[in-house]
């Protein structure tokens, strides 16, 4: 029985323990929503043209590299970029500085182009200018590579490109190009005349790469061979496709935060979640005495699984979302007020100190147990079925109920009885 | 300390006065929602619209406001003042209007004298997906509750429970919209909270109930429901009082974004304690009234 219980309180720690460690360093762990620190978040959705043979799937796939490109280019710190669905993609740009600037970037239409290089930077560079490279290197990061003189006119753009695909030639990957038949008219006379020379595809005025014109092309058909793996390979064909984008791209969903909006309002709905908090907090302990104090130890476990479980899962903490764990804390002491009520009922009873405890922790399991499976299943459903921030709510009311079970039931229990055995209690004050 | 001993109100004799009450609440607030129009009874998260929130350099009003935007060829729009400085408003426009509001703005107050501080766009498909989304989740709630409530309980438990879950949302957007405040995705979450705390505390009167009937014999059910809720007074108060001071915190001190959420949070707890007495064990017993039944639980 002792060593049971000495168990028990082991578990407990090391439960805290564990949750601890999924918050800290609370900086770099929890995610801050778009309401607490600013930014942007867009929501477009990705329409096929008519005439268009493509699936819808793919399309928002290269929509999705068009606007990775861009927003990589918007150097913010953390971005989301996903699709959701078939034909949506979400962009979460928190922190932006300038939001509005951000938005119009990711709103435009992707520009492919094909530019000519000069290689020999001296001379006369009239007509030239320098264009950015950027890359991803070896571990996915991104990297400025040294800039590339290119013609500022363009020789061809992504409307003369049809598709772009990996290949393989001689088990190496290659890139191929199928040009429509204007395109394949420009790429003839332009290859024809620049055998040697190398020709830049730019995506969004970066340099994604530029291979050197071997021969003339006179069939639109062209093929890019390099020392490609074969992820650079698709990444470039995806470039290509993007530019040749067949779709468009149109706004369904965007919200900005300016950075000033949130300071004030973030400091308001802290304070007040705090000091209600510490209300429920102080009025459980003066009204449950020593019970009360377990009932507040047992609702701040219950909070701190609730931010570990969010942030483990990157959940993000919006300002509504710090609301409802305050609010969480006021629901949490509910099973403990079922438990201490129901002991209160058998005290005046006359039952044994033991009798008081156990009876009051029976009597309330079953009231405990069916409101909480009843609110599991209200939160599943709106996990499973609801959309968006009715999703997150849903997970947030699971956890928080299940966590809940724990704490206020099991881990009080496990106290109690530690205490009950470890020293001698006479009577019982509740 | 012990501030509720054993009481022994008539709750459930006051119960045709409950029924009347919630009645004219809801019929009141169907008819001011009527009134308003979708602008003003929904956010743009479920209508479609932009939203632009400014400061100004100066100080002015709502009437101001709407005066500036009213030849800005945008059609109709809402105004919304924040604070009491007069300097911060939100306004709420049809869709891929902002761009001539903006304009009117910079028209009437210059470039330099108001800044965008934040702004939103719902593109009418969107928000179409989100509404039938949120429909589609709140309904198999609904099930789930039911079908959990009538394996526990008994059917008639689960069918009044969520008649009053229903009443409680009715009574709470009835209260919104006396106050003027609109429906948005905010305001669904804090549906959803309601359903979750309201079904609690239903089931912990239902609990006391099934377990009063299992120790008598007795069937003078209006006697019996009296002395269950009775029995859980105390929890129903104290659980109460906790909720309600983190609600009043956030309600009179967290700001205006948590002003809408808080509102109707405070007012649908309220309600959903009622609601547990004088809608759903209530009509459990009119339920038998018209016609009987023997409960076995």
């Amino acid at each position: 029985m002792r060593n049971r219980q000495t168990i028990g309180m082991l578990l407990i720690a090391a439960g805290i323990g564990m949750c601890v460690w999924a918050i800290y360093p609370p900086g770099e762990k929890i995610k801050r929503g778009l309401d607490l620190q600013g930014g942007v978040h867009v929501v477009l959705e990705v329409q096929k043209a008519t005439d268009e043979a493509h699936t819808l799937t793919d399309l928002t796939d290269r929509a999705l590299e068009v606007i990775r490109n861009r927003v990589d280019a918007l150097r913010v710190s953390e971005p989301i970029i996903q699709r959701e669905g078939d034909n949506f993609i979400i962009v979460d740009l928190p922190g932006a500085k300038d939001p509005e600037k951000a938005l119009e970037i990711i709103g435009k239409t992707a520009l492919l182009e094909f530019r000519l290089v000069k290689d020999d930077t001296s001379g006369d560079t009239s007509g030239y200018e320098f264009l950015p490279t950027r890359e991803r290197d070896e571990r996915g990061i991104l990297r400025d590579g040294p800039p590339l003189l290119v013609k500022k006119e363009p020789e061809l753009t992504g409307a003369g490109l049809r598709d772009a695909y990996v290949g393989y030639d001689a088990a190496k990957p290659v890139v191929n190009l199928e040009l429509n038949r204007e395109g394949a008219r420009i790429f003839d006379e332009v290859t024809g005349r620049n055998v040697g020379r190398r020709l830049a595809i730019v995506l969004d005025g970066v340099v994604k790469s530029a291979p050197v014109i071997r021969t003339r092309i006179p069939d639109g058909k062209a093929q890019i061979s390099g020392h490609f793996t074969v992820e650079e390979a698709k990444e470039l064909a995806l470039v290509l496709r993007a530019g040749a984008l067949p779709a468009e791209v149109k706004l369904a969903y965007k919200e900005v935060v300016g950075p000033t909006l949130g300071k004030s309002y973030v400091e308001a709905g802290l304070r007040a979640s705090l000091i209600g908090g510490a209300i429920v907090f102080a009025m459980m302990a003066v009204y449950y005495l020593w019970f009360g104090l377990l009932a507040d130890f047992a609702m701040a476990f219950n909070i701190l699984i609730l931010i570990a479980v969010f942030s483990v899962i990157k959940g993000v903490f919006t300002l509504p979302g710090i609301a409802g764990i305050a609010l969480a804390a006021g629901m949490a002491v509910d099973a403990n007020i079922l438990i201490f009520e129901r002991m209160r009922e058998e005290k005046r009873a006359g039952k044994s100190v033991r009798g008081i405890v156990d009876a009051g922790y029976h009597r309330a399991w079953s009231a405990i147990i069916d409101s909480n499976i009843t609110t599991v299943i209200a939160g599943f459903a709106l996990f499973m079925f609801g959309e968006g921030p009715i999703k997150g709510f849903g997970l947030t009311l699971c956890i928080g109920n299940i966590a809940n079970l724990i704490t206020a039931v099991f881990v009080t229990k496990v106290i109690v009885d530690w205490v009950l055995s470890n020293w001698r209690v006479e009577t019982i004050r509740i | 300390m012990d501030l509720i001993k054993k009481t022994n109100f008539n709750f459930l004799g006051n119960r045709m006065r409950g029924y009347l009450f919630s009645f004219i609440v809801i019929a009141a607030g169907v008819v001011v929602f009527l009134g308003r129009g979708p602008m003003n009874n929904f956010g743009v998260d479920f209508i479609g619209g932009d939203i632009l929130h400014i400061t100004l350099g100066t100080s002015t009003d709502v009437a101001d406001i709407r005066a500036t935007l009213a030849g800005s060829g945008a059609g109709e729009v809402t105004v919304q003042s924040l604070g009491t400085a007069g300097r911060e408003f939100i306004i709420k426009s049809k869709p891929d209007t902002s761009a001539l509001l903006r304009a009117a703005l910079e028209k009437a107050y210059g470039a330099q004298g108001f800044e965008v501080v934040g702004s939103s766009t719902v593109a009418p498909a969107m928000s179409g997906t989100l509404r039938k989304k949120s429909i589609r989740a709140f309904i198999f709630g609904v099930i789930g509750i039911l079908l959990y409530l009538s394996f526990r309980f008994e059917f008639r438990f689960a069918v009044t429970a969520v008649v009053a879950l229903i009443h409680d949302i009715l009574f709470t957007a009835a209260v919104l919209a006396f106050f003027g405040r609109q429906i948005d995705a905010s305001v669904i979450a804090g549906f959803l909270t309601i359903v979750g705390y309201s079904v609690n505390d239903k089931v912990v009167i239902f609990d006391r109930i099934r377990e009063n009937l299992k120790n008598s014999r007795s069937s003078d059910y209006l006697a019996l429901f009296n002395q269950s809720i009775n029995d859980v007074l105390g929890r129903t108060l104290l659980t109460g009082v906790a909720v309600m001071a983190v609600l009043l915190c956030l309600f009179l001190m967290g700001g205006e974004p948590l002003h809408s959420l808080s509102l109707c949070l405070l007012s649908g707890f309220i309600v959903g304690t009622y609601s547990s007495i004088f809608v759903a064990t209530a009509l459990l017993l009119d339920w038998h009234r018209v016609s009987p039944h023997r409960f076995k639980l």
